[in-house]
């Protein structure tokens, strides 16, 4: 026992007293292992910010009463603010308080006064900008206060409270009597869950292959080491062990910077922010039992790797002899994971669960785990089986293929984490745009025809002028809807069992009723009847009608008896208006306008797709002018909240671990740029020219990337078919995502290879044969 | 009748400094060398020997003096000019570390004349032609790593005459080798020269090695002195 302790102790030693350049490589793997362990905490935090985050929202929602509250000491009449800015929503509340009791939002100190405001610091920043001279206008109220964090669901929202005045005479104010509303948040579909599961697998996998490749940082130095150690007599078992020290001085030293890193850098993070997807630094909290599992798994990995490494190299007193040089990699127990994942998952596949049912997650997670583990396992043999097949080509390239088929293993290795992340993504993506598309409500709204809508009551005559007018706006077509009643109907009704029966009158001019019904001709004075609308209540010519419910603001009209009938046709926002429609002139000859005045005004905007605020000054034009007036940007679908979320957290972890892998690529290229510095400078001095060595770079890189790109793609692939016909839906393959995660490679190949350009250069030199 | 002018040397070295940082490396060497000639370029280890070598080879550029190849100035030369000149006029042997350890003998012979741009039939027509010559014909399928330290320099010395040089450059070309194969390599490296009249700088430490040559100069301290060697 003794002697095991005190070979491990050599080893650390060793790995720690190597000069400079044994600093060097020691504090090369420290810094990937560190990288990769940062990662893991944030991993293991995931599930305390998202919990945070979930306990804030639901906080900030207003307090739900078994009866509705009294007006008293404690209640706090609410007006839900909300708008739209450049794609952000704004939104908040206008409080106005019903005693000096009345609670106050989380977050906030007090409660705003008439004219005054608290914002988020995010809304505050946006404010200030010269981006926010656009949204200011809507916003005319002194800013008294910053929302903090605890009023917050994320440090980029942009929510408001605004101190409010005369609630209790408006339609859509509510009273409340506290904040806080446990267990709104609703769960999480299958389809969902299953998207968060392997979002895990495929993000965390690569980072424990970047670190699986970290610890096998400058591997030649080290069998070369252990060679010199056998020399002095050290048998295979003490060489073992002495090597099990040097790596755990190295996965020590990462593990330590990973956790200052983390725990020393949160303090100084206010949020952390990536597509949307965002937290506070604060909510970043890595479950204890999570953490104490990585603090062992990391270590104990990164031994058994380097051991099993070493099973492969005889280290021979004179030498090292890689025994895998000589034996080609077998085929066999590569495919065991692959196998063992498809075993998991294709039975499931067979049985759609659907979107609703049940799916076993913890198989799926494994399966899918299993089949990007093969991933990893496969990549060596394919690169190797293909490199040994490359043929001549020009200097470049066969130095390149040369060097690969010398040892293929450390390119293949670097480039498994790629590999993972890329067939998970696909896998993912391909699962996302399916859930998108089931998930996806399609509004039936026309964008070809109105590219939005302001709608409300009570529109002022000059509204409509006003809004054709902005800045950006091309056309408005406005109509007025109101409600009518055969005359002699009571104004409520009948009673239960003679439900009341309302016909739907709309009224704008010939150019705005051409959105509501096919007219082949009109002018001002003429009454249509639309046909053709489901459920169309059309009165018959010559129906007397009630407008109004007062009795002495009624107005009577009869329907001419030889207005034309017309096709209903659904308007921009995808419903049919039936019933009558008039003109102005045909209104105004009926006695309408004061009855009107109140009803609702629907107005279609075709927008300038050349000004790409025109939205913004019509919100701005309507806030001012139609205080009940909503501006709604038209869609043709509507994607939940949710899978955005999920999305952008997807975009966020890729772009994280694809970063992560062309560090590795980058050191790992360097490391044996570095090895070779010799050759490099013998090369520069017989005359080869740069670009020769730089497309040798090049192809060393590529050649093994895109192999992992083919191999991630079929994965990828297959593994989305499954997952698809698992939760029932359509299998469609998703080519953008594919060509997207392609491209990300090929990026990072070249990216790769521009890194290690300056340091190519620098070994190029002939000082490197100083050594000489 | 005149007598003639005596010859232009072929390359010619005046004055030349060069410094590593705070550390001198050469002090005002001076050094010529004829088409055909064979010079030793002796002294002790950290003399400044193997820097003088790269200098008048255009591996790297002096800090002050002249180095004239052929009526041109190397030291006015920009990198790409020095670069093409060592392709296509020099050649090099070194110590270690100068065979692609992932090529085979016969692609290492060829690399020089394919860096030029020649085909691959005939670059390894020559090469092979090349390693005959040398005695390696046996090794030409075989990676550096697998062939015997001899062997290896052999296959260097095919690689730094294939593509017909003026100069040759040798910086302890059998430093790695026992005296029966240092012997070897050098009697076949200087026949070969002398065969194509091929000048050769070689940089050694021992007489042994030196007395292959026409002349020897040596290094102390970073300047250069001459010596006739008696035949």
């Amino acid at each position: 026992m003794t002697r095991f302790w005190r070979d491990l102790a050599l080893g650390v030693r060793l790995a720690t007293s190597g000069g400079r350049e044994g600093r060097l490589r020691l504090l090369l793997t420290a810094v990937g292992v560190g990288l990769g362990v940062v990662l893991l905490i944030a991993a293991t935090a995931m599930p305390a910010a998202v919990d945070s985050r979930r306990l804030r929202m639901e906080a900030a929602e207003l307090g739900q009463s078994a009866e509705p509250p009294a007006r008293s000491a404690h209640t706090l009449l609410v007006q839900r603010w909300q708008t739209e800015f450049r794609e952000r929503s704004v939104f908040g509340l206008v409080v106005e308080p019903e005693g000096p009791a009345a609670p106050v939002p989380p977050g906030l100190t007090a409660l705003p006064r008439p004219g005054e405001m608290f914002v988020s610091p995010a809304l505050r920043r946006l404010l200030d900008s010269p981006e926010g001279a656009l949204l200011r206008p809507r916003l005319p109220y002194q800013v008294v206060g910053v929302i903090g964090e605890d009023g917050l669901s994320g440090p980029s929202e942009h929510r408001l409270y605004i101190g409010g005045s005369g609630l209790a005479a408006a339609d859509d104010a509510e009273r409340i009597t506290h904040f806080g509303n446990p267990g709104h948040e609703p769960p999480f579909r299958p389809i969902q869950l299953l998207l968060i599961l392997i979002i895990f697998v495929v993000l965390l996998l690569p980072i424990a292959v970047f670190i699986v490749a970290a610890v096998r940082f400058g591997g030649e130095q080290r069998d070369r080491r252990l060679a010199a150690l056998r020399l002095a007599g050290a048998d295979a078992r003490m060489t073992q062990r002495i090597a099990a020290g040097e790596v755990l001085a190295a996965t020590g030293l990462g593990l330590l910077l990973g956790l200052l890193l983390f725990f020393g850098a949160r303090p100084w993070i206010d949020h952390v922010s990536a597509y949307g997807f965002d937290a506070f630094g604060s909510d970043l909290r890595p479950s204890p039992l999570l953490l104490a599992a990585l603090l062992v798994a990391v270590p104990a990995t990164a031994v058994g790797v380097a051991l099993l490494a070493m099973r492969r190299v005889v280290v021979e007193p004179l030498g090292v002899v890689r025994r895998a040089a000589a034996r080609r990699r077998r085929l066999w127990w590569r495919l065991v994971a692959p196998a063992a994942g498809l075993a998991l998952v294709y039975p499931l596949a067979g049985q759609a669960a659907g979107a609703t049912g049940e799916i076993d997650e913890l198989r799926v997670a494994a399966g899918a785990a299993a089949l990007l583990i093969g991933v990893t396992a496969l990549l060596p043999w394919l690169v190797e089986a293909v490199v040994r097949r490359l043929g001549r080509g020009p200097v470049a390239w066969q130095l390149a293929v040369r060097r690969l088929q010398a040892d293929s293993g450390t390119s293949a290795r670097v480039v498994n984490g790629m590999a993972v992340a890329v067939a998970g993504a696909i896998a993912l993506q391909m699962l996302y745009s399916a859930a998108q598309v089931q998930d996806a409500v399609r509004t039936g709204q026309d964008p070809r025809r109105a590219q939005a809508l302001v709608s409300g009551f009570a529109a002022t005559p000059e509204v409509v002028p006003s809004l054709a007018v902005v800045r950006g706006v091309r056309a408005a077509a406005a109509v007025t809807t109101t409600m009518a009643r055969p005359a002699g109907e009571p104004a409520t009704g009948g009673g239960p069992d003679q439900p009341m029966v309302v016909y739907q009158v709309g009224v704008g001019d010939c150019a705005s009723l051409a959105e509501l019904a096919e007219l082949d001709r009109c002018a001002d004075g003429d009454v249509f009847r639309t046909t053709g609308a489901p459920d169309a209540a059309v009165p018959p010519p010559g129906t007397r009608l009630a407008f109004g419910i007062q009795p002495e603001e009624t107005v009577h009209w009869t329907v001419p008896a030889d207005a034309p009938e017309v096709p209903a046709r659904i308007d921009p926002t995808g419903n049919h208006t039936r019933g009558v429609l008039l003109t102005p002139a045909a209104a105004a000859a009926a006695g309408l306008p004061p009855v009107l005045r109140y009803d609702m005004t629907t107005v279609y905007l075709q927008l300038d797709p050349a000004e790409p605020d025109a939205i913004e000054h019509v919100r701005n034009t309507v806030l001012a002018s139609w205080p009940h007036g909503r501006v709604q940007q038209l869609r043709e679908t509507a994607e939940t909240e949710r899978f955005t979320v999920i999305r952008r957290a997807l975009s966020a972890g890729a772009l994280v671990v694809l970063g992560l892998i062309g560090v590795s690529m980058v050191v790992a290229m360097l490391e044996q740029l570095h090895e070779r510095r010799r050759l490099l400078a013998v090369l520069a001095a017989f005359g080869t020219r740069r670009a020769t060595l730089a497309w040798s770079v090049l192809w060393q890189t590529a050649i093994p990337v895109l192999l992992g790109l083919v191999l991630a793609v079929l994965t990828g692939v297959g593994l989305g078919v499954l997952l698809l016909r698992m939760t029932g839906t359509t299998v469609h393959l998703d080519w953008s995502s594919v060509g997207g995660m392609a491209a990300a490679g090929a990026g990072l190949i070249l990216l790769v290879t521009a890194l290690t350009m300056p340091a190519l250069w620098r070994l190029m030199r002939a000082d490197g044969l100083r050594t000489e | 009748m005149s007598a003639a002018a005596p010859a232009e040397p072929l390359l010619v070295a005046t004055g030349v400094h060069k410094s590593f940082g705070p550390t001198p490396a050469l002090r005002g060497a001076s050094l010529a060398v004829d088409a055909g000639e064979v010079v030793a370029v002796m002294g002790p280890s950290g003399s400044g020997k193997s820097t003088l070598l790269h200098c008048v080879a255009g591996v790297i550029r002096p800090d002050d003096g002249v180095v004239g190849y052929r009526g041109r100035d190397l030291v006015l030369m920009s990198d790409r000019e020095r670069s093409a000149l060592r392709r296509g006029e020099f050649g090099f042997v070194f110590q270690f570390g100068q065979l692609v350890p992932e090529l085979t003998c016969l692609e290492n012979v060829a690399l020089p004349l394919r860096l030029n741009g020649m085909r691959w039939a005939e670059a390894g027509r020559r090469a092979a032609d090349w390693l005959a010559r040398l005695e390696v014909a046996d090794v030409a399928g075989q990676r550096p790593g697998e062939v015997s330290g001899g062997q290896g320099q052999r296959v260097a010395v095919a690689r730094a005459l294939v593509t017909e040089p003026r100069v040759l450059f040798a910086d302890e070309p059998t430093g790695a080798l026992d005296s029966l194969n240092g012997e070897r390599v050098m009697r076949l490296l200087i026949g070969m020269a002398r065969d194509r009249g091929v000048a050769v700088v070689l940089v050694t430490h021992e007489p042994r090695v030196a007395a292959y040559a026409d002349r020897e100069v040596v290094v102390r301290d970073g300047r250069t002195r001459d010596l006739a060697v008696a035949a």
